[in-house]
């Protein structure tokens, strides 16, 4: 399937491990090309990431100079409550928002999945939450729904449920913000839609035609086909799941309150490096950061061998 | 040098950025003292502020045609954030709003200029605890524009419908606590159905507990700039709400979250209400009913051992290059007549005596009251304005993050105390 | 039942539970805009949708402006970067996919795995770096940090997007420029920048949508209230009027977001298309 050959640089050189001969003309119009990325990615990317790394060994206010202190900055995030506190929220939302995401994403992409008229309707419909889902206006509005008094405390109350306001209560802040990513369900659904139009209509007909209910097909077909997608899905939703940023300070001005209940990762991390100046510290997270989502990219891979059936014509 | 490293990092970075033909724009740490051209100023604050500050330097550019002054302004928490970037690339403001919280932070650094060395300031009108407050190591970097004191504000018309006596004009924590308690017994609604309440939890702020402290004659901080309260004491205050506490008669927690940017106090929820008197304006803006100010509670010793504080200071980096333009500024904007009639106490009582004379205010006006309640409780000033140490700004804020947890029962009072002093220990280093 | 009967009964069905679903989806969005013409006091307690005395006030509340800088300086740095970010996006990426797509060179894979990779890479890890590295530079405050990126193609996606595209193109065009003895340069100019109008569109209105939408920057690169974008601004609403004024705020959320969906209204088409056929998140 398209999506995930996608990601590896195939191309039609030789199989052979042979010292090739480059032509002069194609090396330089390459690293010509190349150019501004080349210095975007050694600027912007792999140069700080470095200097991150150093940072993350120092003590740094931006005042002074950077201050060697080895792994110190390490050894206090472990013992930092609110480090923990934001570890907990943002697992929390990866394992609970993404998975429910993803589910509500392919079942609406199956109800869309045939050829009723004002299909393309529904599906720009439902695509259009994702574009402006990260707004700001977006998250004011999510404020002011879930608020004491506010349209979704009324309703609660309508129907008996004494909930109150969501935002000041700790326990139903991440609900709130597990519904606020469920809500922008359209991109992933997209693409689930466009690895359904490539499952072989026959393969239901067969399934059919040897008596399989819905719910096999699904678990007998749906599935192993999609899966190439459903893993793509499951790794993009799940990276940017940890560093969702402007919602939570928007809804919590900042605070990631009530009590540390939507004090997101990268939330902790601006405050403690553009608020309290701890340029080390938070450097430190962030580098913890990119080896937790490392080590899962990893672990995903590595397992999807297990589950992820790739078409056989398209290897 | 000290900043050796810190230029080793640069060049690290510009390097690996392929932009190193750039890099020499750094900055000029010389500074210069040009008295003419333009200059920039800037403060924290909102429309209200900013409007006024528009006035005083058109006034100000009129009286000196060879100075142009750019402004900008932003939000109190964006403020520091900005500030700090500024310093680190010896990029600061010509003048600036500066508060107490992060004088010293400033100081420490060489950031801030000595503000007696030009002859364009004029310090002789000023209180000399003012003066005192703005001096870090017999340098003044700050001048005090307005002061301020602590004051409970009341709301009386509330009080009665919650069917309570008001406060006695002298009351200790404990009594104040007590009728906390008893507002909450009576449990009186408001017409939206939420609960009135004396008071919100005032051991949130870390000033407050400061004020506390000093009535108990304990210095908060040693003269080096070390905290010298203890972690008993913080465990004592926080034990001192415990009552109200635990029978819910502070504001909810989850009340107050929700009514941010706005207060149960301000929406006519909540009583009275602990905080700085330069409040005053606001409070009448916003709330459509009379609002008094009455002094804080006594402290063991049988009095109230109030300080003035400056609301906020002026100050100017050692980095400008036209230092004396920027004198004429910040003498202008904090003893110039006309600039404190425009301003009237809403950046606090004038620290300035011209400034304070020129403040005119109407019967009843918030400038009237605040003016009338510094001159009240004038008596009852009798303490030193403790001089935050380095770091304090962002205590502040841990301070009130942790109250937060706690009136959430997220943590105990043990484990407050526990994570302040941690993050104290980090912040002040 | 006749099949017939059936078959319509299942449209009907199938059409009222996607209609369902569109309500839920759209309810937000229709709550912002209905609630931008009601008077402040009626809108947070409010379950009603129509605003019974709809009013323009918030409107020209949002207007007027912020504390002296007026809603249109907004609108107008909103614009100048998400511009900015179109045209640096669409040169620097179209240069770089055409390099992995078309040019075969030296160590072409290792750097193509590269740009894959920092798809995934949390960008917190280089915020800090790049900051101070701007600050030293003396461009925070400016909006150089915000576009530099969009100039030098540091937005993997959309370079992955078009070699994807290029992918499709044919080749035979390329070598028969190639015997005419074009060099890279004017195959790119006069061959396949051409053919991939479709996703340099696609390209262009992601960019214009994410730089409209940005918070995180300028929040952290801008500090003069003169050079706030919309999103900064909208927020510095709720701090800086003591009281909250919802109306007002929730007519400059709308007039912020209007921007974004006149855009994916015109261009759903590409942008659709283009994330179902690269098979790539929005």
């Amino acid at each position: 399937m398209s999506v995930i050959e996608a990601s590896a640089p195939a191309q039609e050189s030789p199989p052979t491990r042979r010292p090739r001969r480059w032509k002069r003309h194609d090396v330089l119009a390459g690293y010509g090309f190349l150019t501004p990325w080349l210095i975007g990615f050694f600027a912007l990317t792999a140069g700080p990431m470095l200097v991150s790394l150093y940072l993350s060994f120092t003590k740094y206010n931006l005042f002074g100079a950077p201050e060697w202190i080895g792994p110190d900055n390490y050894q206090l995030l472990l013992d930092d409550p609110k480090f923990h506190q934001a570890v907990k929220v943002t697992l929390t939302y990866v394992v609970i928002g993404t998975p429910v995401k993803l589910a509500a994403a392919l079942a609406i992409a199956m109800l869309l999945n045939n050829s009723r008229r004002g299909q393309g309707f529904y599906r720009s419909l439902f695509y259009a939450p994702s574009l402006i889902g990260a707004s700001v206006s977006i998250a004011i509005v999510w404020r002011a729904m879930f608020i004491d008094g506010g349209i979704v405390d009324r309703i609660g109350s309508g129907s008996g449920l004494d909930w109150g306001g969501w935002v000041g209560n700790p326990d139903l802040i991440m609900p709130m913000f597990v519904l606020l990513t469920t809500w922008q369900f359209g991109a992933p659904m997209v693409i689930f839609l466009a690895g359904l139009k490539q499952v072989p209509a026959e393969l239901y007909e067969a399934a059919a035609v040897d008596g399989a209910g819905p719910w096999r097909k699904f678990v007998s077909i749906t599935v192993p086909m999609l899966s190439p997608v459903i893993f793509f899905n499951l790794l993009l939703e799940s990276v940017h799941a940890f560093q969702v940023f402007g919602s939570a300070y928007i809804i919590s001005n900042g605070t990631g309150g009530p009590a540390g209940s939507s004090l997101f990762y990268t939330l902790y991390l601006y405050q403690r490096g553009f608020q309290d100046f701890r340029m080390g510290y938070a450097s430190a997270m962030a580098w913890v950061l990119v080896l937790v989502v490392g080590l899962l990219t990893f672990v995903m891979f590595r397992t999807s061998n297990a589950w992820v059936h790739y078409g056989g014509d398209s290897r | 040098m000290k900043l050796n490293r810190a230029r080793r990092i640069t060049v690290l970075v510009t390097a690996t950025a392929v932009m190193a033909g750039t890099a020499a724009c750094g900055g000029n740490d010389s500074g210069g003292d040009s008295a003419t051209g333009t200059i920039s100023f800037t403060w924290w604050g909102g429309d209200d502020r900013a409007e006024k500050y528009q006035q005083a330097v058109a006034l100000f550019e009129k009286a000196n045609p060879d100075i142009k002054v750019k402004t900008s302004f932003t939000d109190f928490p964006n403020y520091w954030t900005a500030r700090s970037t500024e310093a680190a690339g010896r990029a600061l403001p010509d003048v600036m709003q500066m508060d107490l919280s992060y004088l010293r932070e400033y100081s420490e650094n060489g950031h801030l200029a000595d503000l007696s060395q030009f002859s364009d300031i004029d310090t002789s009108g000023f209180d000399e605890a003012q003066l005192q407050a703005g001096t870090v190591d017999d340098e003044l970097l700050g001048l005090s524009a307005g002061t301020n004191t602590f004051a409970l504000f009341v709301n009386p018309a509330l009080i009665e419908k919650a069917g309570v006596e008001p406060l006695p004009e002298d009351y200790t924590w404990e009594q104040y606590n007590d009728w906390i308690l008893e507002v909450a017994a009576k449990g009186v609604k408001t017409e939206d159905g939420q609960p009135i309440v004396g008071s919100g939890d005032y051991r949130g702020a870390l000033w407050i507990f400061i004020q506390w402290l000093v009535q108990k004659g304990v210095d908060p901080y040693t003269d080096d700039g070390q905290i010298a309260f203890t972690q008993d004491h913080i465990r004592e205050w926080l034990a001192l709400g415990e009552a109200p506490d635990t029978a819910k008669a502070f504001a909810s927690a989850s009340r107050t979250t929700q009514l941010k940017p706005k207060s149960p106090f301000l929406v006519s929820e909540q009583a009275t209400e602990l905080n700085w008197d330069n409040f005053t304006a606001s409070y009448i803006t916003d709330m459509d009913t009379e609002v008094e100010l009455m002094p804080v509670p006594t402290g063991a010793n049988g009095s109230k051992e109030m300080f003035w504080k400056p609301s906020m200071l002026l100050s100017i980096s050692n980095n400008s290059e036209h230092k004396t333009a920027a004198a004429k500024l910040t003498d202008f904007l904090t003893t110039d007549p006309e600039v404190g009639k425009i301003f009237g106490n809403s950046r606090g009582v004038p620290s300035n005596q011209a400034q304070r004379d020129a403040v005119v205010s109407e019967e009843g006006s918030a400038d009237a009251l605040t003016t009338a309640y510094e001159k009240d409780v004038a008596d009852s000033v009798t303490a030193e304005t403790p001089i935050p140490i380095k770091g304090f700004g962002s205590l502040e804020a841990t301070w009130l993050t942790l109250s937060e947890d706690l009136a959430y029962d997220k943590i105990s009072p043990d484990e407050f105390v526990e994570q302040f002093w941690a993050e104290a220990q980090q912040a002040t280093q | 039942m006749k099949p017939r009967t059936r078959k319509l009964l299942g449209s009907f069905g199938w059409h009222l539970l996607a209609l369902a679903i569109g309500v839920v989806v759209l309810y937000p969005g229709a709550w912002m805009l209905l609630s931008s013409f009601k008077p402040t006091h009626q809108i947070v307690g409010s379950v009603s949708l129509i605003p019974e005395h709809p009013t323009l006030d918030n409107f020209r509340t949002a207007l007027a402006g912020i504390a002296g800088v007026s809603f249109w300086r907004f609108f107008g740095n909103s614009l100048l970067l998400a511009v900015g970010s179109v045209v640096g996006t669409v040169l620097s990426a179209s240069v770089t996919a055409y390099a992995f797509a078309r040019i075969d060179f030296p160590g072409r894979r290792l750097w193509f795995a590269l740009m894959i990779g920092t798809l995934l890479l949390p960008f917190h890890v280089v915020i800090i770096p790049q900051y101070i590295l701007f600050n030293n530079l003396g461009l925070v405050d400016t909006f150089v940090p915000l576009l530099i990126g969009k100039f030098l193609a540091a937005e993997a996606f959309f370079v992955f997007l078009m070699v994807q595209f290029m992918r499709g193109l044919p080749r035979e065009l390329d070598e028969a420029a190639w015997i005419d003895g074009a060099g890279h340069w004017r195959i790119f100019r006069s061959i396949t920048l051409p053919l991939m109008k479709p996703v340099l569109a696609t390209a262009s209105i992601f960019a214009f949508i994410w730089s409209w939408n940005d918070f995180f920057g300028p929040l952290l690169y801008l500090k003069n209230s003169d050079l706030y974008p919309l999103p900064v601004a909208l927020r510095l609403f709720v701090d800086q009027t003591s009281t909250s004024d919802y109306g007002a705020q929730m007519a400059m959320a709308v007039l912020a977001l209007a921007p974004v969906i006149i855009f994916f209204l015109v261009f759903q088409r590409y942008l659709i298309g283009g994330v179902a056929t690269t098979g790539l998140k929005g």
